[in-house]
């Protein structure tokens, strides 16, 4: 339940493609999608659907990624929907405002809704199919040269590592916690407010207190295993293949065509 | 060798000490254990062997390196692998295989021989069909296995485990004695962190601490043979022991100073052939 990240275990194209090609990919696909005119918008979608599929991640996950996000989106569609310009499909009428919605609007929404949701799935098809530690070893990679300006890029890296081991441990932590309260009568539901914010706080000082102890622990025992601040070797090592160049070629020249369409439509 | 001189430890200023005038020593490829009661200074103790903590007072010196001496920490770390209680407490990883890594990564060994020491490490504790799995999708004995090998992939000279069998379910426990015992046959030093003394009857050597410092030592023959001693400070004897005394305090005379089923057993048969 608690698995760090969204990683999905999985032999596809997709995971075996080089992880710095990857974040490449998300970064060029952001700024295209960005900038981009309405069909490119939704060739540039319907690629992002065939990378999922090509990809095999079910279509649940990215239903769970999504939904959290769901209203925001929503918002996103209906204030352009009804506070844009245009013709009038059907008037609301509500006192003080004076709002109408409008073809010309749905469609600005809808492509705004659709540029964000390519957004979320580039994402969700980077996390799901790289494992936390080839991203960091990418991240690292992206870094690397920063290295002569004196940035800590290994500690960085070990950093992110440990942000993502105390995660899930963080979410049990709370759990647990959540459990003990509620065992011993703090029921939160129907409560004051103030009440409910006495118990929030002191659960959220517990939790803290309990990943403080262990935050201790654990940074004794990464000293034990020879730890020391500053450059380490690693375990994985990132290497491209002629398909990881392939892509990062297709990549750039579809990225110029996509460009280079937008402006002739 | 390690030596324990004289050795105080308090973890605040002015507070109690943890240890107190703790003397001992540990041979190359021993098999020691530590028992006593809760609070006694055992985990302390075991922390000052990897220079985790260092003496108040009194030195520790590993192979004639004292672990106040900064400059040798890493070697100390090195050749003196330490195990954890809790498995979730050490390993930071994400992966088995990854956590494997950890200590070869800081040891700043090229990529090709981290991959060799990780892949000779869980094959040594028979996990090597884990390696690319979620730490969080472990069994508790697993963990403890993955804990393990994220040490020996350090290639130690000695391992000092702090309580390995705690938490952990009677088969899973029996797989992680095991495992001890073959790393024991490799040659590799073990200190050994207990607070069953059936386990401890298994090893070499048994250092019984109360309140910080070192009560009795002995093999397990002599410290089952001063079963009053233990229990002054409340430390329970194995069940098998319990029964031969029990026996022998209704007129059997057998042997009360037997730890282990197979010197119970063996001691049993020999009364009967009688
Ligand atoms: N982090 C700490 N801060 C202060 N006192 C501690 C700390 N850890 C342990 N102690 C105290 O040191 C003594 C020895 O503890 P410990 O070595 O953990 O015992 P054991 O492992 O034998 O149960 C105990 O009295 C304990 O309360
Ligand atoms: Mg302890």
């Amino acid at each position: 339940m608690y698995h760090t990240g969204f990683y999905l275990n999985g032999t596809s194209p997709i995971h075996r493609l080089d992880p710095r090609v990857k974040l490449a990919a998300v970064i060029v696909l952001s700024m295209v999608i960005l900038c981009v005119k309405p069909p490119i918008v939704i060739l540039v979608a319907a690629v992002c659907l065939c990378i999922v599929f090509a990809g095999s991640i079910p279509l649940r996950i990215i239903g769970q990624a999504v939904k959290p996000l769901i209203i925001f989106v929503g918002l996103i569609f209906f204030t352009h929907a009804f506070f844009s310009e245009g013709e009038a499909i059907a008037l609301v009428n509500l006192p003080y405002l004076n709002i109408s919605l409008s073809r010309n609007g749905m469609e600005e929404g809808g492509l705004v809704a659709l540029r964000f949701l390519c957004l979320i799935v580039a994402a969700v098809i980077l996390t799901t199919t790289t494992t936390p530690s080839r991203m960091i070893a990418a991240i690292k990679y992206v870094l690397g040269p920063f290295k002569r300006l004196h940035v800590p890029v290994d500690d960085i890296a070990v950093m992110m590592m440990l942000a993502m081991r105390l995660l899930p441990l963080l979410l049990m932590e709370k759990e647990r916690v959540e459990t003990a309260q509620k065992t011993r009568g703090c029921d939160l539901q129907g409560k004051r407010l103030a009440v409910r914010l006495k118990a929030f706080i002191r659960l959220t000082s517990t939790i803290l207190l309990g990943v403080f102890r262990r935050a201790d622990e654990l940074a004794l025992a990464m000293e034990a295993r020879c730890y020391n601040r500053g450059e380490r070797t690693a375990f994985v090592e990132l290497s491209m293949r002629k398909t990881d160049y392939g892509i990062a070629a297709v990549l750039i020249v579809a990225g110029g065509v996509l460009l280079g369409l937008n402006s002739f439509i | 060798m390690i030596v324990f001189d004289n050795v105080y430890f308090q973890y605040e200023p002015e507070g109690i000490e943890a240890l107190c005038g703790v003397s001992l020593t540990v041979e190359d490829g021993e098999h020691v254990a530590v028992v006593g009661p809760n609070g006694c200074g055992k985990t302390t103790l075991i922390r000052h062997i990897n220079a985790l903590f260092t003496p108040s007072k009194g030195s520790v010196t590993i192979n004639g390196y004292d672990t106040q001496d900064a400059g040798r920490r890493n070697e100390i770390r090195q050749m003196i692998g330490m195990v954890f209680q809790n498995p979730d407490h050490q390993i930071v990883g994400m992966t088995v295989e990854e956590d494997c890594a950890f200590g070869p990564e800081n040891l700043r060994l090229p990529t090709g021989e981290i991959r060799e020491r990780v892949a000779e490490a869980l094959d040594r504790v028979g996990i090597a069909g884990l390696a690319g799995r979620n730490i969080e999708t472990l069994s508790g004995g697993e963990k403890r296995l993955a804990a393990i090998a994220g040490i020996l992939a350090m290639r130690p000279r000695y391992i000092a485990l702090d309580e390995p069998t705690a938490f952990l379910d009677p088969v899973s426990a029996r797989l992680v004695l095991e495992m001890i015992d073959k790393l024991h046959s490799d040659g590799v030093g073990i200190i050994h962190i207990t607070h069953n003394m059936a386990e401890a009857a298994g090893t070499e050597r048994i250092i019984v601490m109360n309140k910080g410092s070192v009560y009795f030592e002995g093999t397990p023959q002599v410290i089952f043979r001063n079963v009053d001693k233990l229990k002054t400070i409340g430390i329970s004897l194995p069940q098998i022991t319990e029964l031969l005394i029990r026996l022998r305090e209704s007129g059997l005379p057998v042997r009360t100073d037997i730890g282990d089923m197979d010197g119970a057993v063996s001691e049993i048969k020999g009364l009967i052939n009688k």
